[in-house]
């Protein structure tokens, strides 16, 4: 140990080493101590390693995805090509890829992990569609893709190990028509996931691995000081043989150093022990391979270098907080007024990284935008972090009056807020970015239900555009309708017109079916619509249109009387709606088929899905429900909420190991307490509202926050601002069914420590 | 000379016997305390004497024997029953006085009144004036960590006498203080304990201390051996 005032790095570096040596030779409860801290920062490492690993799963997904996508067209057949169709499907909220195959030659190329192509009428799947296939309640699906099933698809044909996959030999793909190319390699046709990502999608990836990273970061220094009290207590005892502050800050940075370090070492087995699992416990879309989950070295670097060092900076901070004196007495110094102004830097800086973006962020944005927005959420987010210590602080100096239980947590709260709003600013900024990230969410929902139109009137389409042998449009209608779930199917035709030189969109259905994209005040057969805003002399009254360029036959002339109506938001399906009396001329064949699906039949739309394969592999089913709820944005907040719930689970048992340290810690006075009549419920209630006074400050912050978080992000997609009030609910609900159950979970120790008998131990 | 005590005792132990272990700690121990007396409890480290305070008190259980108070067998009454007894008719002081830190001094002796229901203002009033015949107003708003020793344990006897209870539990109340402070502790604690008519139990094992008061009963070997009357 340095002696009082020895300076330089050998005394700095001895200090550290009696920490460290303190650290591991603390006796039972020292050990304690050590395992505590080790396990917190093992899973908060962990957490981040795996976050670490996350570009390059990615990149391994999308590598092969692209493996297997078929490569660049070719123009003649020959031995070495094959045509081929996508031809995916759903089973519920699953996404199902399929590939049609006709091979034209025998050295046609065969997808990676399949040993041939599979012939005419048989099917070589996936491992886990083998299983769904195979499982009792996936009959819908089993019925629709009934080929014989000759073999599984090998790891490097899958893009993870959940993957539903299957490539299906057919002998009807013919070249030219509608969905069907000719290839003669597999890979190098791009990757089949990297279609340009949408903005808002954009937005909440970042918004998503902020808000999952940050707590878990928050949560590692929190767990550094865990035992902090007896910790300070051990440093009173050696100041008290002469060391002075400074070295007492290098002791205690030395001890938690190693708890940190042990920490990382947890956290890295943890992490290839957990690895192993991970892949299969991600929703599928996410699926992967243990194999490809490596960490990006400049990111493990940086936890490596981040943890420890942010570990060692929480100690000193803490430790200028208290006032260790020798005697063994540790004397809180009266609380530092904290200062708002510099607090306020980093949301600032955030706000004004993110600003500029307003209602400019367009789909495929690149990479520096990227940063700039991952920046200035995490400014904000931080900046919430930084002012939750002085809300607390200013709040709780103000708050005064109630029964004893409240006085003794708020003087508690009064006298040392740190350990609490270190955990509970976790909370807040999982809770603040939820709200952003449903409040984007929402809008990203809204905006796709728009762009289907009124689905409280169908709520299922099947597009059939290939023409299928011996299936006309009426045999389509009759066979949707007949199928059950199906209560009525109205079929729409969407003739690509042309008038002068210009194209005409136009949509022919009944009444029925256009109010389905458009909400019409009055509608009669024999009406015609145009598209607000879309007014143009090509389609003016008297215009003549030809519906089929094929076909001269289907010369149209523009009625009077159209009247513009407003298409749903956003939505601009045709220019033309028009009622089937309006025409002078033979309908055009349906193609579009808009379902009405029994609300009481869970499974109307599998049922949908299999009879509209039977038609044609290559049709495609719309769920207008399923694409609300589900699908991407649906497993974006699948994951999201996973994430925050095992986020909230680790905050709350961190706050929890905090409450049960302080209660150790105060277990002689609650004995007094207790002795002189204090009721068990005034104690059970001062633990309640010390835990719960910082945590509805915290969230009060965060609604704030993760609003503000929200509309800003909202205006940078051109979005319009509208917040998910039910989510708010749910996540600030669940924040406080933490702080009950933390309260809970320690009431049978408060109860034990409050025996009167507790007098004795001195 | 000695009085002798025709009223019947406020608080009795009869034949009390309680073990930790397989270290007996009272082996039959009988006392009797009177109202408005002091009674020093005095004997050699490990006699038993703070076990005998604590079952007096309410606060420990014997594994046999009676402890009544005012007539009532206090271990037959509920745990609410008897936290509800030492919140309003007993009072404690301890070594170290083991105040609340967070609090400060001046509602760390108003909190029993709180306890007790008596409202904020009324409580803080009574305690203020405790603190001020104690000699430590100076401290009232200050926090226990800020004042020193002797103020503190002078809080902490203030805190006790608060609800001015009929019987004072003192566990080496001057332990921790050096003679000065002690002694002056000592003074005005009884000095007000006997101006609100309370009995105080007085474990200590110092001459000096146990002095001030009217009984000295010697606690060994689990046993107690008390005159019947008071000096």
């Amino acid at each position: 140990m340095s002696a009082p005032g020895r300076r330089g790095p050998t005394a700095c570096f001895g200090d550290l080493l009696l920490g460290i040596r303190l650290g591991v030779a603390g006796g039972r409860s020292g050990w304690f101590r050590l395992v505590m801290t080790a396990v917190g920062v093992g899973l908060g490492v962990a957490m981040l390693l795996t976050a670490t690993a996350l570009p390059t799963v990615g990149l391994a997904r999308a590598d092969r995805s692209e493996a297997r996508s078929p490569g660049p067209g070719v123009e003649a057949p020959g031995p070495d090509t094959l045509l081929y169709a996508k031809a995916d499907t759903n089973w519920r909220e699953l996404p199902v890829g399929g590939l049609l195959l006709r091979p034209e030659g025998g050295q046609a190329p065969v997808p990676p992990g399949v040993e041939r192509n599979p012939a005419p009428g048989e099917m070589v799947v996936s491992p886990a569609l083998a299983e769904l296939l195979a499982a009792p309640d996936a009959r819908l699906l089993a019925e629709r893709l009934d080929a014989r099933v000759v073999g599984t698809i090998a790891p490097e044909g899958l893009s993870g190990p959940r993957d539903l996959f299957y490539y299906l030999g057919v002998d009807s793909l013919e070249a030219g028509s509608f969905g069907v190319s000719r290839t003669d390699t597999f890979g190098g046709g791009g990757r089949g996931d990297g279609a340009t990502l949408p903005a808002v999608f954009l937005v909440l990836a970042i918004l998503g691995l902020v808000v999952l990273l940050l707590p878990v970061m928050i949560f590692v220094t929190t767990a550094v000081r865990f035992g902090s009290e007896s910790r300070d207590r051990q440093l009173a005892a050696i100041r008290l043989v002469g060391a002075d502050t400074t070295t007492t800050r290098r002791i205690a940075a030395g001890e938690t150093l190693v708890g940190t370090l042990l920490g990382m070492v947890v956290g890295g087995l943890l992490f290839l022990a957990a690895g192993r699992m991970v892949g299969d416990l991600v929703p599928v879309r996410f699926s992967f391979f243990p194999a490809d989950l490596r960490p990006v070295p400049a990111l493990v670097a940086l936890v490596v270098l981040v943890v420890p060092t942010a570990a060692v900076l929480v100690t000193l901070s803490a430790l200028r907080g208290v006032m260790i004196e020798p005697l063994g007495v540790v004397r809180r110094g009266r609380q530092r007024r904290r200062r708002l102004g510099w607090r306020l830097v980093p949301p600032v800086l955030g706000v004004l990284l993110l600003a500029p973006l307003v209602g400019g962020l367009t789909d495929g944005t690149g990479t520096l935008v990227e940063v700039q927005i991952t920046a200035g959420v995490t400014f904000l987010l931080l900046g919430m972090v930084l002012l939750l210590p002085w809300l607390v602080q200013s709040v709780v100096h103000r708050l005064g009056g109630g029964g004893v239980a409240w006085q003794l947590a708020v003087r508690r709260l009064q006298l040392d807020s740190d350990t609490a709003v270190r955990a509970v600013s976790g909370i807040a900024v999982s809770v603040a970015g939820i709200i952003a990230v449903q409040g984007v969410l929402g809008a990203g929902q809204a905006a796709m239900t728009d762009r289907h139109g009124d689905s409280t009137r169908f709520q299922a389409s099947v597009s059939v555009y290939t023409e299928p042998v011996d299936w006309s449009a009426e045999r389509i209608t009759t066979t949707l309708a007949d199928t059950p779930g199906v209560d009525t199917v109205n079929a729409v035709a969407r003739p690509f017109g042309v008038s002068g030189s210009s194209t005409v969109d136009v949509l022919i259905a009944d009444c029925d079916g256009l109010r389905f994209y458009a909400p019409l005040p009055t509608c009669t057969d024999g009406d015609t619509f145009v598209a607000d805003g879309r007014e143009r002399p090509e389609i003016a009254p008297g215009a003549s249109i030809v519906l089929d360029e094929d076909d001269p036959g289907t010369r149209w002339t523009v009625p009077n009387g159209i009247r513009p109506v407003e298409q749903y938001d956003r939505l601009v399906v045709a220019d033309l709606l028009v009622t089937p009396g309006a025409l002078a001329v033979p309908t055009p064949e349906p193609s579009t088929f808009l379902v009405r699906l029994d609300a009481t039949d869970p499974d109307a739309i599998e049922q949908v899905r299999t009879a509209a394969y039977r038609i044609d592999p290559l049709a495609f089913v719309s769920d207008f429900d399923e694409q609300v709820t589900s699908g991407l944005l649906g497993t974006f907040e699948q994951a999201l909420q996973v994430g925050a719930v095992a986020l909230l689970l680790l905050i709350g048992a961190s706050m929890l190991v905090n409450v049960l340290e302080q209660l150790r810690e105060r277990r002689r006075l609650l004995a007094v307490l207790s002795a002189f009549g204090t009721r068990r419920r005034t104690l059970s209630g001062s633990v309640l509202y010390q835990v719960g006074i910082p945590v509805l400050l915290g969230l009060v912050l965060a609604v704030v926050t993760g609003g503000g978080l929200g509309a800003l992000l909202l205006a940078m997609v051109q979005e319009p601002i509208r917040f998910n009030w039910a989510a708010i609910a749910g996540v600030t609900g669940a924040a406080a069914v933490v702080v009950l159950v933390v309260t809970a979970a320690s009431l049978p120790l408060l109860w034990r420590l409050t025996r009167a008998e507790g007098l004795r131990t001195e | 000379m000695t009085t002798p005590r025709t009223d019947p005792p406020l608080l009795t132990a009869e034949d009390l016997t309680k073990t930790f272990g397989v270290t007996p700690a009272l082996d039959g121990a009988t006392l009797q305390v009177y109202a408005g007396e002091v009674l020093a409890l005095m004997g050699p480290s490990g006699s038993g004497k703070s076990t005998l305070l604590h079952c007096l008190a309410g606060i420990v259980a014997p594994d046999a024997g009676r402890v009544t108070y005012a007539g009532r067998d206090v271990f037959a009454m509920s745990d609410a029953q008897r936290s509800a007894l030492r919140r309003t008719e007993f009072g404690f002081v301890f070594q170290f006085g083991q105040l609340v830190p967070e609090l400060t001094c001046l509602e760390n002796v108003a909190l029993p009144l709180r306890l007790a229901g008596v409202r904020r203002r009324e409580a803080n009033r009574r305690s203020a004036e405790l603190l001020t015949r104690l000699e430590v107003s100076d401290v009232a708003q200050k926090r226990p960590g800020e004042a020193s020793g002797g103020q503190g344990q002078r809080v902490a006897v203030a805190r006790a006498l608060v609800t001015e209870p009929k019987v004072i539990f003192a566990d080496e109340p001057t332990g921790a203080l050096d003679s000065l402070n002690g002694e002056r502790v000592m003074q005005l604690f009884i000095t007000a304990a006997r101006e609100t008519g309370a009995a105080v139990v007085l474990v200590t094992h110092e001459a000096r201390v146990a002095a001030y008061s009217d009984r000295e009963a010697v606690v060994r070997d689990g046993k107690v051996r008390a005159p019947e009357f008071a000096r």
